[in-house]
């Protein structure tokens, strides 16, 4: 089905916002795993994806390094920087890490437009290449969503091995965690760096798709977008992010016929999810099935 | 007086002017929190709110069609823009604050006012377009010198209101009684239901002052933002950072914070540049935090750290 895709919606324009969905899809899975299953209020993962797609950019274009390498290079910087805000996740709760998540955030975002002589700033970094072999947007399409399912197998297996009871006890009760042995300090540094490394490895195929890159890509609302996607579709479970991250990339879209009012009708569709739907699409889902059967 | 003195007393000034309009900001932030624990994301869309109102009061209301003098004009677009806050304050209050009340969740109500916010924006962007709009306060007209220091009427103005607006918080909060019922709520709710107080009428008044608080700060910051309908996106984050700085819920933290930011940041323009405002800013966030997860003035609720 998902191979099938390009050739349901086969215009430029739409197959374009296949990639994006697809790269959406990885940021949610990665942000709920620290938000949904370890319970850590984190609205700093649009540092991660910045980070991924600059320090890949920056190893291919300025250093001439192999994609790939680049990529795994990435991934290892978002995740050391995702340890370092677990070190802040070890000693903040709830609101504090949120804000501290933000600043964060903030932080990576300054950084990126105000260090020119690396990152160009303002300015931007102009004519990045999509990986080679993958230049049509289709072969892009079915690369990083064959990467989307990957993580999605990958994180599926984890949650359900002894590591996601692990982190499920750290989100439900922190100090019954750590009386039984479980030292939350350790999986929490585990949860934020493989949050971390999906996010920067998301960001990888972002600059070549898009042919561009600038900090405004990376800016805190994208933290927001990706906590809107995780809870419109119902954190804490695997298919919940997956199809928050779709209905949220095509709304918009489908909603364009109303010009400048969709991303009005899109925070209202926020709201109305988060007051009608406590538990996103997946729960109101079951809820239904529930009720007709 | 030498150039030194001169420089740091100047940038001190707008430093001081700077950190009451940031007060002003995180004030209604930090009251929210202290009362609800919650956080209140749309509070940026209600100073962009304030600062329209006050914008069109301020250059047609009050001036064309009332015939008012301008400098007149610009202090009823306050009361006005503190008005319009307040009815936010009343909506938002109904729609996502006393719904949400009882699930005793920190993360839902977070997200959906993220959701008032993203409406808000975009509603004032379909009203107002992204054209920033000029609003100018009479009161910046005329410079007053003092030996070498300069500042304008509008620097005394912003430091009066926000020291009017801090004493007459404190008097409601210290001397009324429904101030007395309000801290009983921010200390126990449900004690202080059974003690006769009605938590749900509180807790929307909190909600009701914060908001007219960020109206009438959209009003003094309007002359000095770039007026768009994402002029309080740009001050709200570093309003977090700041009633995170003084401890959450903390009023005279708050206050201090706000003031120490605005001369922190002052001081970067002078010596680093405008560019790292925000760099420096959020760093000292991060290093406050690191150090002193408590905030400037340690709080007594230790389950949030």
């Amino acid at each position: 089905m998902l191979a099938a895709l390009p050739w349901v919606l086969h215009t430029p324009y739409w197959r374009g916002i296949l990639v994006v969905c697809a790269m959406n899809v990885m940021l949610a899975l990665s942000l709920n795993l620290v938000l949904g299953y370890t319970g850590q209020l984190n609205l700093g993962q649009s540092a991660f994806f910045g980070i991924g797609a600059y320090v890949s950019t920056i190893l291919v274009k300025t250093y001439h390094w192999n994609f790939w390498l680049a990529a795994l290079a990435a991934m290892g910087a978002a995740g050391l920087l995702g340890l370092a805000l677990a070190a802040f996740a070890v000693r903040l709760r709830g609101h504090y890490l949120a804000i501290a998540s933000l600043g964060f955030a903030v932080i990576t975002y300054q950084v990126l437009l105000n260090w020119e002589s690396v990152t160009e700033g303002v300015r931007g970094i102009y004519g990045i290449l999509p990986p080679r072999g993958f230049g049509s947007t289709v072969a892009l399409f079915y690369l990083v969503a064959g990467l989307a399912f990957l993580v999605y197998l990958v994180l599926g297996n984890l949650v359900r091995s002894p590591v996601g009871e692990t982190l499920r006890s750290i989100r439900e009760d922190e100090v019954s965690a750590a009386s039984i042995g479980i030292n939350p300090a350790r999986w929490k540094a585990f949860a934020f760096g493989v949050g971390a490394m999906i996010g920067g490895l998301a960001g990888c195929f972002y600059p070549g798709f898009v042919g561009t890159l600038v900090p405004d890509a990376f800016n805190i609302v994208e933290s927001f977008t990706m906590m809107a996607m995780v809870i419109v579709g119902g954190m804490g479970t695997m298919i919940g992010p997956v199809i928050g991250a779709i209905v949220l990339t095509f709304l918009p879209e489908l909603l364009r016929g109303f010009g400048e009012l969709r991303l009005m009708i899109y925070g209202l569709a926020l709201t109305l999810v988060v007051l009608f739907m406590p538990g996103g699409i997946v729960q109101a889902w079951n809820a239904l099935r529930a009720r007709l059967a | 007086m030498p150039d030194l003195l001169a420089l740091v007393l100047q940038q001190s000034i707008n430093g001081v002017y700077l950190g009451c309009l940031y007060v002003m900001v995180a004030l209604g932030l930090t009251l929210i929190y202290g009362v609800l624990n919650q956080i209140n994301f749309a509070h940026a869309d209600f100073v962009t709110a304030g600062a329209f109102t006050a914008f069109f009061v301020a250059t047609r209301l009050a001036t064309k069609l009332l015939g008012l003098p301008d400098t007149a004009g610009y202090l009823l677009s306050i009361v006005l823009a503190f008005g319009a806050g307040a009815l936010l304050g009343l909506l938002i209050n109904a729609a996502v604050f006393a719904p949400l009340r009882e699930r005793g969740d920190e993360l839902r109500p977070l997200i959906a006012t993220i959701g008032v916010s993203v409406l808000l924006e975009n509603g004032q962007l379909e009203l107002f377009g992204p054209i920033p709009y000029q609003f100018d306060s009479p009161f910046t007209r005329e410079t007053i010198r003092a030996g070498r220091i300069f500042f304008t009427q509008q620097t005394l103005l912003v430091i009066g209101v926000t020291v009017a607006a801090i004493a007459l918080l404190y008097a409601f909060l210290r001397l009324t009684y429904t101030g007395k019922a309000l801290r009983a709520v921010a200390q126990d709710r449900e004690t202080a239901g059974l003690m006769g107080i009605n938590p749900g009428l509180l807790i929307g008044l909190t909600i009701v002052i914060s908001s007219a608080l960020a109206g009438m700060a959209g009003a003094l910051l309007g002359p000095v933002l770039v007026l768009t309908p994402f002029a309080g996106a740009s001050v709200i984050v570093k309003a977090f950072a700041i009633v995170i700085i003084g401890g959450f819920g903390n009023l005279e933290g708050t206050i201090i914070a706000g003031l120490l930011v605005g001369i922190i940041e002052a001081f970067t323009v002078q010596y680093l540049g405008s560019g790292l405002i925000d760099l420096v800013v959020f760093a000292l966030l991060l290093v406050m935090l690191a150090l002193r997860p408590t905030g400037l003035i340690a709080e007594r609720k230790e389950e949030n750290v």
